[in-house]
């Protein structure tokens, strides 16, 4: 128990059951299956973006990824015109999908390598690019998404949302990366003292290159499993999760000044960012009353899981 | 040959009254604050098809669009400053605050320079003002719901986003249609930002806990398509839910009427106001005397007109209106 508690990730989670308990005795256990079924799909799209800002922030301090809402954005968008309700485009839809990801990690790497811009500057303003060309490429028209992967995003596996169990999936990866490959270790290392880690060896500009890559082709596929779930692109699909994608890692005990990283935190704060918003929906607060508690039970988690001893 | 006369003068002021002569030669400007959805995507390409006609036919010299990129009141101050320092007659604006632009509005009116708002309405008293009934908006969605359900029930209600007036002045009108209709309960409300994804996934967290006999949802526009997906996810029945005549909308609305009669009822305003401020603003610099606070005319969808409303309404756009001068003048003598 004592080496539990002391995992970073730990409190995200008894947070998220907390607020879970709360919410399903509301209708005495009748609603179970409905909230968690509704937790896991929409945790699902910040765990995804999540994981991509939670490599970035590990980086050090002044990373962070700005441009994941209109990368999704603009995924979603392309993908899904490209595809035009044809069941047999769907995986050039996620090629593009994905390719649209590599070209933007590319430009956002370009502008704070090449032209020196500091990375929330330089994803700022990628960001409004992007969000452009989004807006020239169909301007603001919801195209639907093709049968097939409406039917996968918006379907179930044993009773499993789906885009929960690629979030799982992609999960699984980023944790194999993370804690068992040297490309964690990297980023961790240059996380925590970029120079040390230059001088120790660590390729530094490629780890950084990739980790930004990474997070916008993440943004991307959740981008494009959005527009499926919801049943088409819209130009403002992403933009709560700008915030979230942050939020989450925070939450889940990712350190913010970089250098510690964990993928177990970030489902632990997708599902209790989602739960604590249903919670005080269902017991009836008001909009004020619920951006208040929200904030309150988010510096109460953070508060309790910065409590444990520095290793 | 007295009445000749007369005539002829009567005439004459007529020919001068028409806004050919008088206005040929001016510049007006749209300020716009934010163009990241398919509402306002809209209301520019509205403005472009209606300006850029007036601007061939010599009605007015120049009627350029300006969006800030980012939706803050500093940049659109910045802005206004820009336009009035560019020597524009007229400035029409969708505001991104209600207060915060007034000190670059009063800089503008002193400068001589015509400045109309509409949608996003600004206080200050030299402005005009095109606003938008939302209050109305809200109270008409009781009416629907109590004509076609006279027995009343539970509803669940999706607000816009917090802290906008917006939001505040349909839920108003929500709450006045709730005291007239005293057999309908609102037993949930979540926010739904106007937004489908976000819409869909408030409704999708609520839902479990609600009671089965939801008969409504009231929505302020943009989310109607959202909550019906919630529903359906959910494996619920689909409750008559009001909608905001986005196209995405009314398509799902077509199909469930086709497959089982789904009755609902649509309402928003068009995004084609921006010409309606356009012609207001052009009158204006006529030297037409026109009141300082007009009302925008809603746009309704009906079980009726569905078809013909869908069918005028582009793929992921918004139910629109394109107004003409003829219009401008009817909202104005209206006013009066």
């Amino acid at each position: 128990m004592r080496t539990l508690a002391a995992k970073p990730w730990f409190w995200s989670f008894v947070a998220a059951f907390g607020v879970w308990l709360a919410t399903i005795l509301f209708t005495g256990g009748a609603s179970t299956i409905g909230v968690s079924q509704a937790a896991l799909t929409f945790a699902a799209f910040s765990i995804i973006v999540g994981l991509g800002q939670m490599f970035v922030i590990t980086l050090g301090p002044g990373n962070v990824d700005l441009s994941i809402p209109s990368t999704m954005t603009l995924a979603g968008t392309v993908a899904l015109k490209v595809m035009e309700t044809n069941d047999g485009l769907v995986l050039l839809g996620l090629i593009l999908a994905v390719l649209v990801g590599l070209c933007i990690g590319v430009v956002n790497y370009g502008l704070i390598k090449l032209l020196r811009i500091p990375p929330i500057i330089a994803t700022l303003s990628s960001s409004f690019i992007i969000q452009s060309t989004a807006i020239w490429y169909n301007r603001g028209i919801r195209i639907k998404p093709p049968a097939t992967l409406i039917q996968f995003a918006t379907g179930t596996t044993l009773g499993i949302p789906n885009v929960a169990l690629v979030a799982l999936l992609i999960s699984v990866v980023i944790w194999v990366l993370l804690e068992k490959g040297i490309y964690g270790r990297r980023v961790s290392a240059i996380g925590q003292n970029m120079r040390a880690a230059r001088l120790a060896g660590v390729p530094v500009d490629g780890t950084r290159f990739a980790t930004y890559v990474l997070c916008a082709v993440l943004a991307s596929l959740a981008g494009l499993l959005l527009s499926c779930f919801s049943g088409g692109a819209a130009l403002n699909m992403g933009t709560e999760y700008l915030l979230s994608s942050i939020a989450v890692v925070v939450i889940g005990g990712t350190a913010v000044a970089g250098g510690s990283a964990n993928v177990p935190g970030i489902w632990g704060g997708s599902l209790f960012l989602f739960l604590v918003v249903s919670m005080l929906n269902t017991y009836g607060a008001s909009a004020g009353v619920r951006l208040l508690l929200t904030g309150i039970i988010i510096i109460g988690v953070i508060l309790a899981a910065s409590r444990r001893p520095l290793a | 040959m007295k009445n000749a006369l007369v005539l002829g003068a009567l005439a004459a002021a007529l020919v001068c009254s028409t806004a050919m002569a008088e206005t040929s030669g001016k510049r007006i400007a749209l300020s716009n604050n934010y163009a990241g959805n398919s509402w306002r995507q809209a209301m520019l390409t509205s403005w472009d098809t209606i300006t850029k006609v007036a601007v061939e036919s010599g009605l007015v010299a120049a009627a350029d669009a300006f969006t800030t990129a980012e939706n803050q009141a500093t940049e659109q101050a910045a802005q206004i400053q820009n336009l009035i320092l560019q020597g524009y007659d007229a400035i029409v604006v969708n505001a991104a605050s209600p207060t915060a632009l007034n000190g670059a509005i009063k800089e503008a009116c002193d400068a001589g320079i015509t400045v109309v708002s509409f949608d996003g309405i600004v206080t200050e008293p030299c402005a005009w003002r095109i606003a938008v009934d939302f209050q109305q908006m809200g109270v008409n969605q009781l009416d629907f719901l109590a004509s076609k359900l006279p027995e009343g029930g539970n509803l669940l209600e999706i607000r816009g986003l917090a802290g906008v007036s917006v939001d505040e002045e349909i839920h108003a009108g929500i709450e006045k249609g709730l005291a007239a209709h005293s057999n309908f309960k609102v037993v949930g409300s979540v926010n739904g930002d106007w937004a489908q994804d976000v819409a869909q996934k408030a409704v999708a967290g609520i839902l479990p806990s609600l009671p089965d006999d939801i008969v409504g949802v009231v929505t302020q526009g943009g989310d109607g398509y959202g909550a019906a997906q919630a529903f359906a996810a959910a494996g619920r029945e689909i409750p008559t839910i009001i909608m905001g005549n986005r196209e995405d909308e009314l398509k799902w609305w077509q199909e469930q009427k086709d497959a089982n009669g789904y009755e609902t009822y649509s309402v928003s305003i068009a995004p084609g106001v921006s010409t309606l401020a356009f012609w207001v603003a052009q009158q204006i610099l006529d030297g037409v005397d026109v009141p300082k606070d007009l009302v925008v005319p809603l746009v309704e969808v009906t079980q009726d007109n569905l078809e013909d409303q869908l069918a005028a309404t582009g793929a992921g756009s918004v139910t629109n209106v394109e107004y003409t001068l003829e219009d401008a003048q009817a909202t104005i003598a209206a006013a009066k």
